[in-house]
């Protein structure tokens, strides 16, 4: 590694794309010069390589450092025209390998993220600071149908045995108490058969089936009932998107009307050669989308979430 | 300033109002009480103007700038009346007419979802108002909500003051017929229809600044400057849109300064209603040197608990943002005759919170102070007894 680190970082400027085939294996390797953060410092170990496990990672990371630094500084969450166009000029592989790197780079530093946090939870801990949250209850879920509290696991009994008494007792009072009490519900104690004399109905409409009048009854319930679950669900989830971009993460761009083109608008002549058929117009791409058609919902950071909170990571860097 | 012998009596507001809605109470809130309770015996807001000839010495030097933009405001309605030719206009609607109807129909009803999503009750003050007028709200109201939510948001740790520029970039080039995104279409599309201009909204970006940097408020001037910012603006924002009745007999000016008045007025209101969750992020809107008159301190904002001198301290505050409604009232009338409705209503509606406040006994810590439904539909019909008593 460390001779091909100094061949590679002579002739760095002929064939960036090298290098990177070499960190894929050493990202986790690195992990331990990573924890004492020093990633703008490589620019220094390009020609040095005095570490082994550097110089791998160096050359490829220095064609971009310069880029990457700038970058880091330039780095404004507001998008504007050009910032689509920082990374323009790479090609594919070098694109590829480029994102794979900084996807390696985030996990690292993700890791730090995640054990400078419980450093802090110790730390507070011990200096008696209080914590707001313990979070050694169960999470709650949100219930899907309307009105009713959130869910966890221990309440889940409470529900398993509330659902069973309804339905045992609705059975009960349909199959044994209300033909003793020769129950008749309708209007003013009035029978079925009451009913559809008194509605001056065909009288075949009263002699229903008990069986299919349950099933209907039954089926019709059951299906309301899964309705408004899923439109309580889908209300739920809509209600965790970002507003603006309603979850894509995307607005589109005003400039081309999301069609990632421009037309160009030239005047023609008409005077001389009017026999010549219009050529069709030229178009350019969209310096506002660099032909994308969309731009970033500066509300979410493309995270298409509705902000919650703090630490939603801006891209999910695992998926 | 010493000719201020015009009554100030119709202030504009309604343009306002709504949006305190967006402007959340971060603003903080004048230092010394009783120089402003002096001021306001004395010489009175910047818009109840004395009718004498002694000019209002009192006049701070927030209240002055303000007062200088609500002037240059006027004045370019006149001049946008005038000078606007329709061939100037045509040349700005084909520049903006890059965008496609449909997609910019798209981005209006999006204007629409947003402001019925964080501002219900402002949304339905918005339609009681014309078709066009209620769009160019929407737009305006979308601009406003996503300004706010660069330095309130989850973001906010990531904001710098360099993507404020940018914002600003962006809000100068769709003042000229070049949006970015949708939001930003629609607003461009707006402000090609109405006269409505840039000021106030850089303005607002500039409060956004103010509001990255500051937590504590020295003083009521200060505070008023920052109330200006964010909710003041936003009057102006729409005084245009809602239009100066042609038969109105005031001057522009004073129309603009009602709406400022009522702008402030509810930011005020934002601010005393939530003392405690600002407090929780760590920002006081009330004066500093109001505070230490009435002998409270952060300490006590922060324990949250409610005292003698904490309810004397908010009774004043409210007094103060009772009597900038007022003067917003008077300026009502002189909109044109479809907006009174809507700005009635949201004055109406938005005052009572200041009741509520004190009905709650004053504990903006912990109680939220909100209208309930039933109430606002009371206001909504005495608001609209209003409106057409107005005429």
């Amino acid at each position: 590694m460390l001779c091909t680190g100094r061949i590679l970082a002579a002739s760095n400027s002929r064939t960036p794309c090298l290098p990177y085939s070499v960190t894929t294996t050493t990202p986790f390797m690195l992990s331990g010069r990573y924890s004492s953060g020093k990633l703008k410092p490589n620019l220094k170990w390009r020609c040095t390589a005095s570490d082994s496990d550097a110089s791998s990672f160096a050359p490829s990371i220095d064609s971009e450092s310069s880029a990457s630094d700038t970058n880091a500084a330039g780095f404004c969450i507001i998008e504007g025209p050009e910032t689509v166009q920082d990374f323009a000029k790479m090609e594919l592989q070098e694109i590829q390998d480029n994102i794979r790197s900084r996807r390696n780079k985030i996990f690292l530093q993700m890791e730090e993220v995640r054990r400078l946090r419980i450093q802090q939870r110790i730390k507070s801990a011990e200096l008696g600071i209080l914590k707001e949250e313990q979070e050694t209850e169960l999470p709650n879920f949100p219930s899907f149908i309307p009105f009713l509290p959130p869910l966890n696991s221990s309440n889940l009994r409470l529900y398993y045995a509330s659902c069973f008494s309804l339905i045992a007792g609705i059975m009960i009072f349909g199959g044994l108490l209300a033909p003793t009490l020769e129950l008749k519900l309708g209007l003013g104690g009035t029978s079925y058969a009451d009913f559809i004399r008194s509605m001056h109905l065909p009288m075949q409409l009263s002699q229903v089936d008990p069986i299919v009048a349950s099933f209907s009854g039954g089926a019709v319930g059951v299906i309301s009932a899964l309705m408004v679950v899923e439109i309580n669900n889908v209300k739920q989830q809509e209600d965790k998107r970002c507003k603006y971009c309603l979850g894509t993460g995307y607005l589109a761009c005003a400039r081309c009307s999301s069609t990632g083109a421009l037309v160009l608008i030239e005047p023609v002549s008409t005077l001389n050669g009017g026999d010549q058929p219009l050529s069709p117009p030229k178009t350019e791409r969209c310096p506002n989308c660099s032909g994308a058609g969309k731009v970033m919902c500066p509300t979410c950071l493309c995270t298409g979430m509705a902000m919650a909170s703090e630490h939603d990571p801006r891209i999910d860097p695992f998926d | 300033m010493s000719c201020r012998n015009i009554s100030m009596a119709c202030p504009r507001e309604k343009s306002r109002s709504p949006f305190s809605f967006i402007a959340r109470n971060r603003n903080s809130q004048s230092n010394s009480r009783i120089c402003f309770e002096l001021k306001f015996s004395s010489a009175g807001m910047v818009p109840a103007a004395v009718t004498t000839d002694v000019a209002s010495p009192s006049r701070t030097t927030s209240e002055e700038k303000v007062y200088d933009v609500v002037l240059k405001q006027a004045a370019l309605v006149k001049q946008k009346k005038t000078g606007r030719s329709i061939h100037e206009k045509k040349l700005l609607e084909q520049r903006t007419g890059n965008i496609s109807w449909d997609l910019l129909n798209k981005a209006y009803d999006r204007c629409g979802e947003i402001c019925a999503e964080f501002a219900k009750t402002f949304y339905l003050g918005t339609l009681l108002m014309t078709p066009e007028r209620k769009r160019a709200i929407w737009a305006i109201y979308a601009w406003c909500r996503r300004t706010d939510e660069l330095v309130d948001g989850p973001i906010a740790s990531h904001l710098t003051p360099r993507a404020l520029d940018r914002w600003e970039e962006r809000l100068a080039g769709l003042f000229e017929g070049h949006p970015y995104d949708m939001f930003d279409a629609a607003l461009s599309d707006t402000v090609s229809k109405f006269p409505v201009d840039i000021q106030p909204f850089k303005h607002m970006i500039q409060g956004m600044r103010v509001d990255l940097k500051k937590s504590r408020y020295k003083n009521f001037d200060e505070l008023y400057l920052y109330c200006y910012y964010v909710a003041g603006t936003v009057g102006l924002m729409t005084v245009p849109v809602m239009g100066i009745a042609p038969e109105s007999k005031s001057s522009a000016e004073s129309v603009y300064n009602a709406a400022l008045a009522l702008g402030i007025a509810n930011q005020l209101t934002n601010i005393l209603r939530d003392v405690g969750e600002d407090a929780r992020r760590g920002r006081i809107y009330l004066p500093q040197d109001e505070l230490g008159q009435a002998g409270l301190s952060d300490d006590d904002i922060f324990r949250g608990k409610v005292t003698e001198k904490w309810r004397n301290f908010i009774s004043g505050q409210i007094k103060r943002a009772r009597m900038l409604f007022d003067e917003a009232e008077r300026g009502i009338a002189e909109l044109n005759s479809a907006s009174r409705w809507p700005v009635w209503a949201s004055l109406l509606i938005y005052r009572q919170i200041l009741d509520v406040i004190e009905a709650n006994d004053y504990d903006n810590f912990r109680k939220r102070a909100f209208v309930g439904r039933a109430k606002k539909l009371v206001f909504l019909s005495v608001a609209f007894g209003k409106a057409v008593a107005a005429k």
